[in-house]
């Protein structure tokens, strides 16, 4: 029953939806049992990486946020978009106008973002005005060769007060009123989950990755060779049980529950 | 060859068939009168998302042409019988001008989603609104998916990336209401009791007029006014039933040979 937990040498754990939930005033909510289930796994002799899309904040200002709720965090130990952008925009030259949440735009500080030549398109929230889009949108079509880098496709992610619209739909929307197709960097893209393997430096086979996104967590990691597992906390809605494509290697309700089944197979 | 059914209805688009900008299409005001003395119900026909039926009415007026409201039937009609026949309660996300067109239809407690052309409510608050509504089974209508379309300073997004980002979001598909899309012709005819086939579309869009009319089983007349450029009955399959010069001409070929 628990064959999926076992021959594992490090997990990579999303963090919306299964340490904490985002949103309110005090940044956030942590979901019961997860701060004590990274602490661990720490403790086990795993290792450990966040896999995150998360895109409102620089990494330095959301681990901080989490730090503040309990969690053992550390910016060493997060695989996230804005950099995977910037080391991609650097690789080809490409200057971008950036569609992003004001505090992500200090991941970008080292980057040339004169005379743009392509748009980066990010989980910019209440930024995603029509005045904001429509710019985007006339920067992409006035390029002769019209690029468009996505960080993510969520479809929607959850906060305190609800589910939320995220960068895939934007995305979407750039893309159909420019007709070009989005590159997206980060899940469910495989050089992000390689990435973040190589940094952990586990090979797929013998790493889980546990998330709330049935698509962009589990249907990514498990595309890259990985096993992965849905929580039923965060963006979960019971139709994920019934997902037409992806099969998680098992639904667990909650981060708490799939390490204590980890750990019990070590 | 089959018998062709008696010609019952006459569909008229009006900008660039009936008039173009503020100028009559000479001689179009004529040709109505005399459209009038044949049997058949007539009903002038638009894609809009911010003019109401009023204020259709009021310039054609203006202009010469003898019409009455209830025979015109634009983009917004055709979303509001949608809702009427679905029995819901709409989150209107229209121009203000258009909300006249849906007196009468409850809005509190929405179960259902109307998009027009209206960047006023395209923020991100009122799209998460919609997009609640939608995630929970409530369907998304759509006036039309345009990408995009020229102002005085520059290019401007349309409804159609909108739709498309909650389309996504959600995975479900919006009911597009204007032309070319089936739905609009049928519910054109809707209460004139006339088959398709019974009905002929006069317009100057040959795709979205010519061609949607026909894709819905009536005859399309091209018209060589407004937005038509040569070649452009080469572009749709069939080809038009008849192209012709002007809405004149188009009267005087249904009097002459389809009645």
């Amino acid at each position: 029953m628990e064959a999926w937990a076992r021959g594992v040498r490090g997990l990579l754990l999303d963090i919306s939806g299964v340490l904490y939930d985002s949103g309110g005033s005090g940044g956030g909510v942590p979901i019961a049992g997860s701060a004590e289930a990274v602490r661990k796994i720490k403790a086990s002799g795993l290792k450990l990486r966040f896999c995150t899309n998360e895109t409102q904040a620089t990494r330095e200002k959301f681990v901080k946020k989490l730090q503040g709720l309990g969690f053992d965090i550390s910016v060493a130990e997060v695989t996230a978009p804005a950099p995977a952008a910037c080391r991609l925009l650097k690789e080809r030259g490409l200057r971008p106008h950036l569609l992003v949440h004001d505090d992500l735009v200090p991941e970008f500080a080292e980057i040339d973002k004169t005379n743009p030549n392509c748009v980066v398109v990010g989980d910019a929230a209440e930024n995603f005005s029509y005045a904001n889009v429509n710019e985007a949108f006339r920067v992409l079509i006035g390029l002769e060769k019209p690029v468009l880098i996505s960080l993510g496709r969520g479809r929607y992610y959850k906060e305190t007060d609800g589910l939320k619209l995220d960068v895939g739909a934007y995305m979407k929307a750039l893309e159909y009123a420019c007709d070009v197709e989005a590159e997206v960097v980060g899940k469910p893209a495989k050089a992000f989950f390689e990435s973040a393997l190589a940094e952990m430096g586990v090979p797929p086979q013998e790493a889980i990755m546990i998330g709330d996104d049935i698509v962009s967590d589990v249907g990514g990691a498990q595309q890259c060779g990985m096993r992965a597992v849905q929580v039923r906390t965060g963006k979960y809605r019971p139709c994920d049980e019934n997902h037409p494509q992806v099969k998680p290697d098992a639904y667990v309700n909650n981060l708490a529950e799939a390490v204590d089944v980890i750990l019990s197979q070590l | 060859m089959a018998a062709r059914r008696a010609l019952k209805a006459v569909l008229v688009d009006l900008s660039g068939t009936l008039h173009v900008e503020d100028s009559a299409v000479p001689g179009a005001q004529e040709a109505l009168k005399r459209l009038r003395s044949a049997p058949v119900t007539i009903r002038f026909v638009t894609n809009t998302t911010k003019e109401c039926k009023r204020d259709l009415l009021e310039r054609l007026t203006k202009l010469g042409f003898d019409i009455a409201e209830n025979e015109i039937f634009t983009s917004l009609t055709a979303a509001r019988n949608l809702l009427e026949q679905k029995q819901v309660r709409p989150l209107l996300l229209v121009d203000d001008k258009a909300l006249p067109d849906f007196t009468g239809i409850v809005t509190e407690d929405p179960n259902a989603v109307v998009v027009g052309l209206a960047p006023e409510h395209f923020h991100y608050e009122m799209m998460n609104k919609a997009f609640r509504l939608i995630l929970d089974g409530a369907p998304l209508i759509a006036i039309h998916k345009a990408r995009y379309f020229k102002k005085k300073n520059g290019l401007a997004l349309g409804p159609g990336p909108f739709v498309t980002g909650l389309e996504y979001a959600t995975d479900t598909k919006a009911t597009v209401v204007g032309k070319p899309e089936k739905t609009f012709f049928l519910e054109a005819l809707r209460g004139t009791s006339c088959a398709p086939e019974e009905a002929v579309m006069i317009g100057d869009d040959c795709r979205d007029d010519v061609g949607g009319a026909q894709n819905a089983g009536m005859r399309g007349i091209l018209v060589r006014t407004g937005k038509y450029r040569p070649g452009d009955e080469d572009k749709i399959n069939p080809s038009p039933y008849l192209t012709c010069e002007s809405f004149p001409e188009a009267v005087e070929h249904i009097l002459g040979h389809m009645l």
